[in-house]
C-alpha cells in the first residue's frame, strides 16, 4: 500500500480538514465511552473517513491532535487496517474475495474479468471515479462462493455475466 | 520477597522482577530482543520462553513476574525448541547481508542465531522487501529488510524522550517501522535508538561503514559534554589507522549507571567528539614572538611560564582556568598559584547563549567540573581579571582552554585586555581566536587521551581513563602544572593523574577519603 501517500498533495490544497462542532461533540462523546480515550480512535477514523472520503495524511495529523497522539501512532492504525482508504477511493467499492472457498470456486477469474471491464488494478480506481477495485479476505459467506461485496450489499454466485449486471448498476 | 528456583538454583528477589531480571542475578541468559529494562514490557518477540513448573506451555520470561516458589526451567528441550522456531521467525524475511552489515560482530540475530538457531532453513518463497538505507534523521539510519519488529525504538521515542516519532506500519509481513511521511528523527536522544536496536536495522550515520567493530578498543569514560557527566564507553580504531579516514576515536557509547544516566546519553554528548581528531588540534609549545609564530620544546615552553610567574608580582598575574580541566588538573593549578600567592583566577566564562537544558538529561552548564572547580575554590569573578588586564594591572594572563572572544563578554572589552596585556599564555587541547593572540601555546591532551575525575552537578566524583595516546606533543593539564611547579622548585614525584588526585583528597577535605580505587567505574557522591 505504500506510495499511495503522494496523491494527498492536490487535494490537501482545496479541502481544509476539520470537524463540524456537531461532529467534534460526536468525538468527545465516543473518547468518554472508554477508560483510555484511544479506543476511539477507530470510530473517529471512520468517522474522518465519512466526512474527508479517504483519510489523508493531513487527516490523520488532524486526528491525532484530537487524541494528544503523534501523527506516527495514527498513522500506525490507519495503515494496519484495510477499510481505512489513504487516496481518493470511488464513489463505489468492489471487493472481491479471494479466500479458500471462493479462490476454489473461481474467484481469480472473477478478479481477471473485473480487472478487464474497468480496465484497473486491484487497489485502484476507474478514471471517472466510479469504481475502486479491492480483493479481499474472507467475508463469511463461503456458501455463497464465489462472492464480493459491493459498497454495503453482498453479492453470492458470481458470474461474468452476473459481474457485467452488477457493474452496469453501478453509477 | 519472592524466593524461586531457577534450573535448580534458588534466588530472592525483589516483588515485581519479572524471570529475565531473575535469572540474570544467578548468571543465567535469557535470550530476548523486545525486552529492555529501561522500557515497557512489550512481549513482542516471544524470544524469551521458559518453561515454569505447572504451566502447560513455555511461558515469555520478560511479563512474567517472578513468584514465591516458583520452578523455572530455561534449558529444556520443549524451551530450545522453541526458542530454534522462534529464530527461525525471525529471519524468515531477513536478508542475511551480515558482511555488508554494520551491525555484524554485535549483532544479536548473530550471536542467537549461533546459540539458539543452528537449524536448517526451511523458507523456500521471496523473500519480502522493504526500504534500505533509509535516512531516519540526522544520525539514524533505516534498514527495514533487518528489522525484527522488537519495538524497542518506538517505545524509546514514547517513553524516555516522549517524542513519538516512530511506529509500526503496515501488518504481517509488510509491517515496518517508518516516520509519519514528511517528519524525521531528530530529537535530542535520537542515537540511543541505534543502542537499543538488537539487529542491524538501526544503525548510526557517523559511525556507519568507518570501522568494523572487532577492531575497536574501549575505554570506560565520562561524557564531558555537560555537568551531568554521563557514563560512556570510548571505542577508539588503533588497529586499522586507514579506515576512518584517520580518525582515532570511532564512536561513544553510554555506559549504564543507574544513578547518573541508566541506559541513555543524548546526541550532543554522542557526537561531539569530533575535536580529538580535528585539523584544529594544538600539537606543540609554540611561542608568537614579533607575531610570527614557532614550535618550541616542552622545557622552553615550561621555562618560559615558570619564569614569568617568577617574574610577575602575584597581583600581576591572572588565571581563567576551566570548567572542563579535570578534578587532578585544578589541584595542580592551584598547587601553582598556592606556590606563587596568585589570587587572581577564575574558572567561569559565561557562553554567549545560554545552554539547552531538559529534565532527561542535559544539563545548561556544558561543563563536565563546574563543580569541582566550585569545590577547589576556583571560583573568582572572571570578567573582573580581564577588566584588571584592560587596566594594565594585570600583565601575565593564563587562559585555559576557553576562547574569550566567543563569549557573553564584550568582545571589544576583552580584545582590548588581549591586547594590553603583555604576556598572554594559553593551555588548551584545540586552536581558538584566543590561543591565536597568546605569546605562549601550551598544548593539552583530551579527555580520552589521559585519566582523571570530573565532579557532575550532583558532587559525584567520576573517572575517566585513556582510550589513545596525546596526539603530537600534548600533555595533561596536570602533568603541564606539574612541570611548571616543578620549575618553581617543588619536588614532584610519580607524575600521574592519581598521584594528584590523592593530593587532593588529602588536602580538601569534601573529597576526604576518595581514592580512584572507591571511585571505581559507578562513580563517588560526595558528602
Amino acid at each position: 500500500m505504500r506510495g499511495q501517500d503522494g496523491t494527498d498533495a492536490a487535494t490537501r490544497a482545496s479541502t481544509p480538514v476539520a470537524f463540524s462542532v456537531e461532529q467534534l461533540a460526536e468525538v468527545h462523546r465516543l473518547q468518554g465511552l472508554y477508560p483510555d480515550r484511544r479506543a476511539a480512535l477507530l470510530p473517529v477514523l471512520h468517522l474522518a473517513q465519512e466526512t474527508f472520503g479517504y483519510v489523508s495524511l493531513e487527516v490523520e495529523a488532524y486526528v491525532a491532535a484530537l487524541f494528544d497522539l503523534t501523527p506516527a501512532h495514527v498513522h500506525e492504525v490507519v495503515t494496519f487496517y484495510t477499510l481505512f482508504f489513504r487516496a481518493p477511493k470511488g464513489r463505489h467499492i468492489v471487493a472481491v474475495c479471494h479466500n479458500l472457498s471462493c479462490h476454489l470456486a473461481g474467484a481469480p477469474m472473477i478478479v481477471a474479468h473485473l480487472r478487464r471491464r474497468l480496465g484497473i488494478d486491484v487497489g485502484e480506481t476507474t478514471d471517472d471515479g466510479r469504481v475502486t477495485l479491492q480483493s479481499v479476505e474472507c467475508l463469511c459467506a463461503c456458501e455463497h462462493a464465489p462472492m464480493m461485496q459491493v459498497d454495503d450489499r453482498y453479492e453470492f454466485g458470481l458470474t461474468p455475466e452476473k459481474v457485467d449486471r452488477i457493474l452496469e448498476g453501478l453509477r | 520477597m519472592p524466593n524461586l528456583t531457577i534450573n535448580g538454583h534458588a534466588v530472592e528477589v525483589p516483588p515485581g522482577t519479572n524471570l529475565i531480571e531473575a535469572a540474570r542475578k544467578i548468571g543465567v541468559e535469557i535470550p530476548h530482543y523486545c525486552y529492555h529494562p529501561g522500557l515497557s514490557i512489550a512481549g513482542q518477540c516471544r524470544l524469551c520462553m521458559v518453561d515454569i513448573e505447572k504451566t502447560p506451555r513455555p511461558t515469555i520470561a520478560c511479563n512474567t513476574p517472578a513468584v514465591d516458589g516458583m520452578v523455572v526451567l530455561t534449558e529444556t528441550d520443549r524451551v530450545k525448541e522453541t526458542r530454534k522456531s522462534i529464530m527461525e521467525f525471525h529471519l524468515i524475511n531477513h536478508p542475511l547481508d551480515c558482511p555488508v552489515c554494520d551491525q555484524a560482530g554485535e549483532c544479536w540475530l548473530q550471536i542467537y542465531y549461533m546459540q539458539h538457531g543452528l537449524y536448517d532453513p526451511r523458507m523456500r518463497d521471496e523473500k519480502v522487501h522493504k526500504p534500505k538505507a533509509v535516512p531516519l534523521g540526522p544520525h539514524v539510519m533505516l534498514d527495514a529488510e533487518r528489522c525484527i519488529l522488537c519495538s524497542r525504538c518506538v517505545r524509546f521515542c514514547d517513553e524516555v524522550t516522549r517524542t513519538g516519532e516512530l511506529g509500526i506500519f503496515d501488518r504481517g509481513d509488510h509491517s515496518e517501522i517508518g516516520l509519519f511521511p514528511g517528519t524525521e528523527l531528530a530529537n535530542k536522544y535520537s542515537g540511543n535508538v541505534v543502542d537499543i536496536c538488537p539487529v542491524g536495522a538501526l544503525t548510526d550515520r557517523d559511525f556507519r561503514f568507518a570501522v568494523r567493530v572487532w577492531y575497536l578498543e574501549r575505554a570506560t569514560s565520562i561524557c564531558p559534554g555537560c555537568a551531568r557527566g554521563c557514563n560512556i564507553e570510548v571505542h577508539v580504531n588503533r588497529r586499522r589507522p586507514h579506515h576512518n579516514e584517520g580518525r582515532r576515536v570511532a564512536r561513544l557509547k553510554p555506559r549504564f549507571n543507574a544513578d547518573v544516566n541508566r541506559w541513555w546519553i543524548c546526541d550532543a554528548g554522542r557526537y561531539g567528539f569530533a575535536f580529538v581528531d580535528d585539523k584544529t588540534r594544538l600539537l606543540a609549545p609554540s611561542r608568537r614572538e614579533d607575531g610570527a609564530v614557532s614550535d618550541a620544546t616542552w622545557e622552553e615552553a615550561i621555562g618560559a611560564v615558570a619564569g614569568a610567574l617568577r617574574r610577575f608580582a602575584p597581583d600581576e598575574i591572572g588565571v581563567v582556568a576551566s570548567p572542563k580541566m579535570a578534578n587532578e588538573d585544578l589541584w595542580a593549578l592551584r598547587r601553582v598559584l598556592e606556590q606563587r600567592g596568585i589570587r587572581r583566577v577564575a574558572f567561569r566564562v559565561p557562553p554567549r547563549e545560554p545552554g539547552d537544558e531538559d529534565t532527561v538529561l542535559i544539563r545548561g552548564d556544558k561543563n563536565p567540573n563546574s563543580r569541582g572547580a566550585e569545590l577547589l575554590g576556583l571560583d573568582g569573578d572572571g570578567a573582573a581579571i580581564l577588566a584588571a588586564a584592560r587596566a594594565r594591572v594585570v600583565k601575565c594572563l593564563w587562559v585555559f582552554g576557553h576562547d574569550l572572544l566567543q563569549c557573553a563578554w564584550d568582545a571589544a572589552e576583552t580584545d582590548a585586555a588581549l591586547r594590553a596585556v603583555p604576556l598572554l599564555i594559553f593551555t588548551g587541547t584545540n586552536a581558538n581566536a584566543t590561543s591565536e593572540r597568546a605569546h605562549w601555546v601550551l598544548p593539552a591532551a583530551t579527555w580520552v587521551e589521559r585519566e582523571g575525575t570530573y565532579t557532575n552537578f550532583e558532587g559525584r566524583v567520576q573517572r575517566f581513563r585513556a582510550a589513545v595516546e596525546p596526539l603530537g606533543q600534548a600533555l595533561p593539564e596536570w602533568d603541564i602544572l606539574g612541570r611548571v611547579l616543578q620549575a618553581l622548585g617543588v619536588e614532584v614525584s610519580a607524575p600521574r593523574a592519581e598521584r594528584w588526585f590523592r593530593e587532593l583528597a588529602g588536602a580538601v577535605p569534601v573529597f576526604a577519603g576518595l581514592t580512584y580505587q572507591s571511585i571505581g567505574d559507578g562513580g563517588a557522591k560526595l558528602p
